[in-house]
């Protein structure tokens, strides 16, 4: 059993401004990972702006004080690198992956849209990434099978109010009304070396990205008064079965099943973690065990469980099955929630648990296997749970979960009576 | 405040080194190895001359249900036990299927890699293939398409193969097949495809710190009771091109994006022009900054996104585009695609263009092949298409040296939008006057 699930160094520093500085040096390859993680996400999102963090993500890649419109793309890729950008409730990332001796110039031009996206941002800039945001949700969630259940998941686990009721992708009503004057503030109010990580992995040595982070970084003003996301960490039990059914143009009946657990980071959501591997991951588990191969309810390929990694609220564990054909949504609904109240119920044995802690190891080095997975992991655990050495910590924690402490948890969490039951119904057809 | 205004230039470069390759003839196989000095994860691959071009014509997606059949219990242990003794050394077996090999892979802890080997070994080896089960997994496997095919894309991506390369040749058929062909496949059909194709010892790709691994034990386990030498490929095949354009209209009632796939043959792997053809794509389609992105997403702001490619197989390729378009726009985004690619092979690339996609790729040889996935990926590209083991040196040299006649002569010879076969899928009540009224193409369908 590893002692460690980090063996690489790590150094930090913080600026005057107030950026933290991540650095864990690899020479194995020529190449480095830079990795900024802005603590700001869709929780920020006050009613009427649902959306906006991530359109905002999309203006980040539009130009900047000192870089053209669309040269951002061409300088990253022009270098040989990766590069993307991502939003969820949380957080908002941005990284790329590039041949180790273009490491200074992916830190200016983090570093200018850090400290100089408004005076470049343009009202056609916005109204073109508007549309594509809207064609993203399109093509992600309206126009395929099922695309929409985490949009309706998420109203059904949490109240209005709470920082995660709505998602990240936000409504077409609100995307339609966004101003440029609120993205401007948007930036002045969330972008800022105060709220950001930036870490880096790879050929480089830690003084060297000071030094450079310094340069390129330090000039940028910190913020006072970054606004607070609505406190979510407390969502009181509902004590009834929340169930929403939706008649839709799906080829079979689905059906999902999720509750609310413990904030990712917590000793409770490692538990969880560990009891998701056993309910859903694999044709070891318990769900493809019993509907898929046993009771064959569910179809062998579309049944599994997870939990959502949020960290600012209890985070969502969901678990899915999709009907074989003949077998009704009420018949894999009663199925899918008997294997989930046994988790209380029936002792998860040994042979289980060793099949969990074996793929979740796996899982784990291949997320470390290579320099984007760990910078990725290195500014989470940094931005979330305040040190980037506690990435260190989460495998051990895993492996050392109990079956015991996987039935409190299944006893606490997974209340029949505060359930959340969303069901998939195959139109009619002519 | 005062930002840096001045871009920096790059510092020193470091090579970047393809990891030393091993390849040895054990047990009646052959190993390709790379090592990869400190790597906790390895990843062992076993490669057959088993990809979907191997499949009679009628049966296709006997592969495909094969894999799955594999995992339903061996000649040792039911598929509950198969299950936990391979997901308790943290893997899984992941199978996968081309034009030109199927593949099945596990990756695990490199002191876990010969125990998973020995149970790929027995699944692909002795698998029960019990008639009753393996008729469940097909009937499985037929729903799971048939789910899929609910997407928008999969029935698009059949019309445009079946129009380019004929639904006379298996390769103008779906590469996985179709719910019908599926559904259609016989119990014995499968049973006989392993007998011909599974036993043969084909080659076993290793990529992990191999100061850790002994190469002769896993191979004696991935080749035990294998037997059969390899089987003619067949050549490359000529696909002549249509005269002419044409539209196929797939109807999607209610869909809220029209799915455009647009295609025309091209040459196979081997062809000579195939680095300055990768380069012309990567200008036209292969990047995000890319023509057809940067004029269709983030000027028209007509979709979340556009690519175009060649691609390419042993035998056959084809230059091909997707993307998903509001419905609204599907004529217009049609007609400027179509007009991206004509500007690219009349006028050619410019050096500044070619300047970032020459780079790009190049670069992308130091950033994307860092895992143990990724280095046995790259390893099956060297022995399904008989490359040297300074293959991706070399191709790095080429890439950084391809110059702009180079590119707009393979532009100029491989492009062809005037024989675009242009799919579409969507409302077709919505669309079918706006795309006849573009007088891009007839309808046909």
């Amino acid at each position: 059993m590893p002692d460690s699930g980090y063996p690489w160094p790590i150094e930090t520093t913080r600026l005057d401004n107030g950026l933290r500085v991540v650095v864990s040096e690899d020479r194995t390859a020529p190449a480095v990972a830079v990795n900024l993680w802005y603590d700001v996400g869709s929780r920020h999102e006050p009613r009427g702006q649902t959306g906006f963090a991530h359109l905002f993500e999309h203006l980040m890649f539009e130009g900047s004080l000192n870089v053209a419109k669309t040269e951002h793309m061409k300088l990253i890729q022009g270098s040989g690198g990766s590069l993307n950008a991502t939003t969820n409730p949380d957080r908002t990332n941005y990284f790329e992956t590039v041949p180790a001796e273009h490491l200074e110039l992916a830190l200016w031009l983090e570093a200018d849209r850090m400290g100089g996206l408004v005076p470049a941002l343009t009202q056609e800039t916005l109204d073109n990434q508007r549309e594509v945001v809207k064609n993203e949700r399109r093509q992600r969630y309206e126009n395929v099978p099922y695309g929409d259940a985490w949009l309706r998941l998420l109203p059904l686990l949490y109240p209005p109010g709470h920082p995660y009721h709505h998602a990240t992708i936000g409504s077409m009503a609100d995307l339609n009304a966004a101003d440029l004057a609120t993205f401007q503030a948007f930036h002045r109010t969330y972008y800022a070396p105060n709220n950001a990580v930036l870490t880096v992995v790879g050929d480089a040595t830690a003084a060297e990205v000071f030094k450079l982070a310094e340069k390129y970084f330090g000039v940028i003003p910190p913020l006072a008064d970054i606004p607070a996301a609505p406190d979510g960490r407390t969502v009181a039990a509902t004590g009834r079965p929340a169930t929403e059914t939706v008649v839709a143009d799906v080829p079979a009946p689905r059906v999902y099943v999720a509750h609310r657990t413990h904030p990712f980071g917590s000793a409770g959501y490692d538990v969880v973690t560990v009891l998701a591997t056993v309910l859903g991951s694999g044709r070891g588990s318990r769900l493809y065990q019993r509907l898929a191969d046993g009771e064959r309810l569910a179809q062998p390929d579309l049944v599994g469980a997870y939990g959502v990694d949020l960290a600012h609220a209890p985070a969502p564990l969901i678990a899915t099955a999709t009907a074989r054909p003949g077998v009704s949504a009420e018949h894999l609904a009663a199925g899918l929630h008997a294997v989930m109240d046994e988790l209380a119920t029936v002792p998860v044995t040994a042979t289980e648990l060793d099949r969990a802690k074996a793929l979740l190891s796996t899982a784990w080095w291949r997320q470390m296997s290579t320099v984007d997975g760990r910078a990725d992991t290195l500014g989470r655990y940094a931005t979330q749970l305040g040190d980037p050495a506690k990435a260190a910590e989460r495998l051990p924690a895993w492996l050392a979960v109990t079956a015991e402490q996987i039935a409190e948890a299944a006893a606490e969490v997974l209340a029949a009576d505060d359930r959340v039951t969303l069901t998939y119904l195959a139109e009619e057809k002519p | 405040m005062t930002l840096i205004a001045t871009r920096p230039g790059p510092g020193a470069a470091r090579p970047y080194r393809f990891p030393p390759v091993v390849r040895r003839a054990v047990a009646g196989g052959q190993v390709v190895a790379a090592h990869l000095p400190g790597q906790n994860l390895a990843v062992a691959l076993l490669l057959l001359d088993a990809g979907a071009e191997r499949e009679p014509l009628g049966r296709e997606g006997l592969g495909a249900v094969l894999a799955k059949a594999l995992e339903e219990g061996t000649a040792q242990r039911d598929a509950a036990a198969y299950a936990l003794a391979v997901e308790g050394l943290g893997t899984e077996l992941v199978t996968g299927l081309d034009w030109d090999s199927f593949q099945v892979s596990v990756q695990v802890p490199v002191d876990r890699l010969t125990a998973a080997v020995e149970l790929l070994a027995e699944a692909v080896r002795t698998p029960r293939l019990d008639p009753a089960d393996v008729a469940r997994v097909r009937d499985d496997e037929a729903t799971a398409l048939r789910m899929d095919w609910a997407n928008p894309g999969p029935r698009a991506d059949a019309a445009l193969r079946a129009d380019l390369f004929g639904a006379q040749n298996r390769w103008g058929r779906p590469m996985y097949g179709d719910p019908d062909s599926v559904a259609g496949l016989d119990v014995e059909d499968i049973r006989v495809f392993h007998s011909e194709w599974f036993i043969r010892p084909g080659t076993l790709i290793v990529a992990g710190d191999l100061d850790r691994i002994d190469l002769d034990t896993l191979a004696a386990a991935a080749f035990a009771g294998a037997g059969g030498g390899p089987i003619e490929r067949g050549g490359p095949v000529e696909t002549p091109l249509r005269e002419g354009r044409r539209i196929i209209l797939v109807d999607r009632p209610g869909s809220v994006q029209s799915t455009l796939r647009l295609g025309h043959p091209a040459p196979h792997r081997a062809h000579p022009d195939h680095v300055p053809m990768a380069l012309a794509g990567t200008i036209l389609g292969g990047a995000f900054t890319s023509r057809l992105n940067h004029l269709i997403r983030e000027v028209r702001g007509y979709t979340y996104g556009i690519r175009g490619d060649f691609a390419s197989s042993r035998r056959f390729g084809r230059f091909g585009v997707s993307s998903g378009v509001q419905t609204a726009v599907t004529a217009p985004a049609l007609v400027e695609a179509v007009g991206e690619i004509s500007r690219t092979r009349s006028g050619g690339v410019t050096e500044e263009e070619l300047a970032v996609a020459r780079s790009w790729r190049a670069g992308q040889l130091s950033v994307e092949l860092q895992s143990p996935r990724a280095i046995a990926s790259a390893l099956t590209t060297l022995v399904v298409h008989d490359l040297p083991d300074d293959y991706h040196a070399r191709l790095r040299e080429a890439l950084l040296s391809g110059d702009v006649d180079q590119v707009n002569a393979a532009a100029a010879t491989h492009l062809h939008p005037d024989s675009l076969t242009l799919v579409v899928e969507g409302d077709a009540a919505m669309i079918r006057d706006d795309l006849a009224a573009t007088h891009l193409a007839e309808i046909i369908s």
